[in-house]
């Protein structure tokens, strides 16, 4: 056993945070903020730099034009980027990307792996529907194929960035006459693709997700993931990647952060308080906890592992402490802990808090519910029967 | 970072843990408890097998391991909720060879690993706190009175925190000596521990107030380890009994809500299980810091009572009575959550620097 980050990991971690203070400027957040990470000129140029970098590729197999590294590379790179609140691509990047490398075809790779590392690419996930939630399976967007073409019918919901993607990453039903799991396949559809309608749903953070219809809409055959009936265990495999994202301390870690700067600035005499630095400690100490099994997690992937039960237990950690920094936070720092940050300096640490605990619900039961997770741990980790 | 056991560590851990289930039935367990003894047959056995050295430098005796495969020994002692000093005697034994010559310190390691020295701490007074030391040797001679001393009536020396002339220190005590006299206390671990009465006991020097903190720190270590090892045998009991037990015609394991529990019970496990064995490979480079030490031990304080409980929601009755060994667990959990530090003691502790500049990843 050794809990020791080597060199090369130290090192590699002050690369990535002097690239940061470089890159971090208030233009690039003031629009990563107003775009939820859309486009602009500014993202535009900063995604370049990382591009030159090659960090988005770096963990890639070296035959994708990666070089093969160690997945904890992957790991400090996020937490990093995380911590700092970069727009760094995400899913996109950390979902996707892998996804198309493990089943994608040959063709497949070439056309949508360069422009993913390049930042052209973004993916929205077409998995929920109205009646499709935790019970993914039962989904009924319906895809038949029509010569060399399928054609798409039916509906999605919470398609998040649909709006701003450049592709949707459906899954659809393409045999309504077997078993549920085995009916069901992946798309690479273009978000601008006819028949496809776009309909924003705003939402108690600020931001929106979208409901999006599709009616004939036609994608060459080409695009279809892994072939016919094989996308329920791309989407698993997706979705596990997802939530060692999901699972990230990073932005955990910078909340806890700018709460106790705060009060150490501008609430001193709060902070000399036993009681407010014993209820620090206690998120600090959950802190520690949930970071504990994101480096487990890493860990297992980076010895070419498939953390199953430990990407789950990570998740739900790092998600259900999200919401007790932000409802804590918000407690230690009074009526000004409710207050935005349209509010400007009167709003504590940016308004992160409070934009915190109105976006935390998101990550419960997003990324494959807390509940379906927990089952996850207890089948998969504990060999509780079913 | 590498974050499996070596294959020495491995061999280590399934050794120990063949060698205890085959020579510690539960029963020998329940028959130490009711008679208020220590399991004195299997202290010969591990200084047989050599596991007390296993901490100790090679070049005055020892193994040549480190503070964490005495955790690992640990764990699987605490997974058979075994009756004997072992966190007590090491502590007191890496105390001793830290300080004094090189020949002082082989000779501290003999008498440990030759079984003619048990020594066990003793370190909290009435006040419970553990800045307030009351106890002073004067013309090296000891007087005073300590609290929870684990072990302590079956021990043949005390390492006994004292203050001569204001300064705090380290002093070996002959616990046969007439001038010590102890009175059992029955602790919710039903593992022996004593108040003991110091009465002009002779006193050798063992350290200063550093060799105190070592300790304090090796011992709170070393009881989140002991509270790792419970809740670790609470969670594999509760699953095998999960996957057996049936009502309503199905394996109760079955039941989302039974697996919610279990996989709340495995999380909490995991958490503290890398906090602790990080801890203790801190303690081992010299780079642990107070207040790692004591989120580690908070996290195995508060943890483990958690673990349990689920556990006994899990079991019903039959987790209950005597007859069943997730009690064992159950309470010696609970009494190595309070020891050398409770949840709330160490959170306090660590509190301190909660506003100090800190380095989340690293």
């Amino acid at each position: 056993m050794d809990f020791e980050w080597e060199k090369e990991y130290r090192d590699f971690r002050g690369e990535v945070r002097s690239f940061i203070e470089e890159w971090r400027t208030p233009e690039l957040l003031e629009e990563y903020a107003r775009t939820y990470g859309a486009d602009g000129p500014e993202l535009r140029r900063f995604r370049d730099a990382l591009g030159e970098r090659g960090w988005m590729r770096m963990c890639w197999p070296e035959e994708e034009g990666g070089e093969g590294r160690n997945l904890f590379y992957q790991f400090i790179f996020v937490e990093e980027m995380e911590y700092w609140g970069m727009p760094y691509g995400n899913l996109t990047y950390t979902s996707i990307a892998p996804s198309i490398q493990r089943f994608g075809s040959d063709e497949q790779r070439r056309r949508y792996l360069p422009g993913i590392l390049r930042g052209e690419s973004t993916f929205a996930l077409g998995y929920s529907e109205p009646n499709a939630g935790t019970d993914l399976a039962s989904l009924r967007t319906r895809a038949r194929r029509i010569g060399d073409e399928w054609v798409i019918n039916g509906q999605k919901i919470w398609t998040s960035l649909a709006d701003v993607a450049t592709h949707i990453w459906l899954a659809a039903r393409t045999d309504p006459d077997v078993p549920k799991h085995q009916g069901i396949s992946v798309f690479i559809v273009p978000a601008d693709a006819p028949g496809l309608t776009i309909r924003p749903l705003h939402a108690m953070y600020g931001g929106h997700t979208n409901e999006t219809f599709y009616d004939d809409v036609r994608v060459p055959h080409a695009d279809l993931v892994g072939g016919v009936g094989r996308g329920w265990p791309i989407i698993m495999h997706a979705l596990n990647h997802e939530r060692v994202g999901l699972a990230a301390t990073g932005s955990l870690a910078r909340l806890f952060d700018q709460l106790v700067a705060h009060l150490a600035e501008r609430r001193p005499e709060r902070l000399e308080d036993p009681l407010v630095r014993r209820r620090l400690a206690d998120l600090q100490l959950d802190l520690l906890e949930q970071r504990a099994l994101a480096v487990q997690n890493a860990w297992i992937i980076s010895k070419g592992g498939t953390p199953i039960a430990e990407a789950s237990m990570a998740k739900v950690a790092a998600t259900e402490l999200r919401t007790r920094i932000a409802n804590t936070g918000m407690d230690l720092l009074g009526r000004y802990g409710g207050l935005s940050r349209e509010n400007g300096e009167l709003a504590p640490a940016e308004g992160r808090m409070e934009w915190s605990f109105r976006i935390a619900p998101i990550f419960r039961f997003g990324g494959g519910t807390n509940e379906i997770m927990r089952d996850i741990i207890a089948a998969a980790g504990l060999g509780l029967p079913r | 970072m590498n974050l499996d056991l070596d294959p020495t560590q491995t061999l280590l851990r399934e050794t120990t843990r063949e060698y205890l289930a085959s020579t510690v039935p539960f029963d020998r367990v329940r028959a130490c408890e009711r008679e208020e003894r220590w399991d004195s047959e299997l202290w010969r056995g591990l200084i047989e097998q050599g596991w007390l050295g296993l901490p100790f430098p090679e070049s005055i005796g020892g193994g040549g391991g480190r503070l964490t495969d005495a955790g690992l020994l640990l764990e699987e002692f605490a997974r058979r909720a075994a009756v004997v000093p072992l966190a007590e005697a090491l502590v007191c034994g890496l105390a001793c060879t830290r300080s004094g010559s090189p020949s002082q310190a082989s000779a501290a390691l003999e008498g440990l690993l030759s079984g003619d020295v048990v020594p066990v701490p003793a370190v909290l007074e009435e006040s419970d706190t553990w800045g307030v030391v009351e106890a002073r040797v004067e013309g090296e001679q000891l007087i005073g009175e300590k609290l929870f001393v684990d072990y302590g009536q079956f021990a043949s020396h005390h390492l006994v925190a004292a203050r001569e002339n204001d300064e705090l220190g380290l002093y070996r005590v002959d616990a046969r000596d007439d001038a010590v006299g102890s009175a059992p206390l029955r602790t919710i671990g039903r593992t022996p521990s004593a108040r003991v009465v110091y009465r002009d006991a002779a006193v050798e020097p063992v350290g200063g107030p550093e060799a105190l903190r070592d300790l304090i720190l090796t011992a709170r270590a070393f009881a989140a380890v002991q509270c790792l090892g419970s809740a670790q045998e609470a969670l594999d009991q509760t699953v095998a009994y999960a996957k057996v037990r049936e009502q309503f015609g199905r394996p109760i394991g079955t039941f989302q809500a039974v697996q919610h529990h279990a996989a709340n019970m495995a999380s909490r496990v995991a958490s503290t299980r890398y906090l602790v064995y990080e801890a203790l490979h801190a303690l081992d480079h010299g780079a642990a810091t107070p207040q790692q030490v004591a989120f580690a031990k908070a996290s195995a304080s508060r943890m483990v009572p958690e673990v349990t409980m689920l556990a006994h929601q899990i079991h019903g009755g039959n987790g209950m009575i005597e007859e069943n060994d997730l009690y064992f667990f159950t309470l010696r959990g609970k009494d190595r959550s309070l020891a050398w530090g409770s949840a709330e003691e160490c959170l306090e502790e660590a509190s301190a620097a909660v506003d100090a500049p800190r380095e989340w990843i690293c």
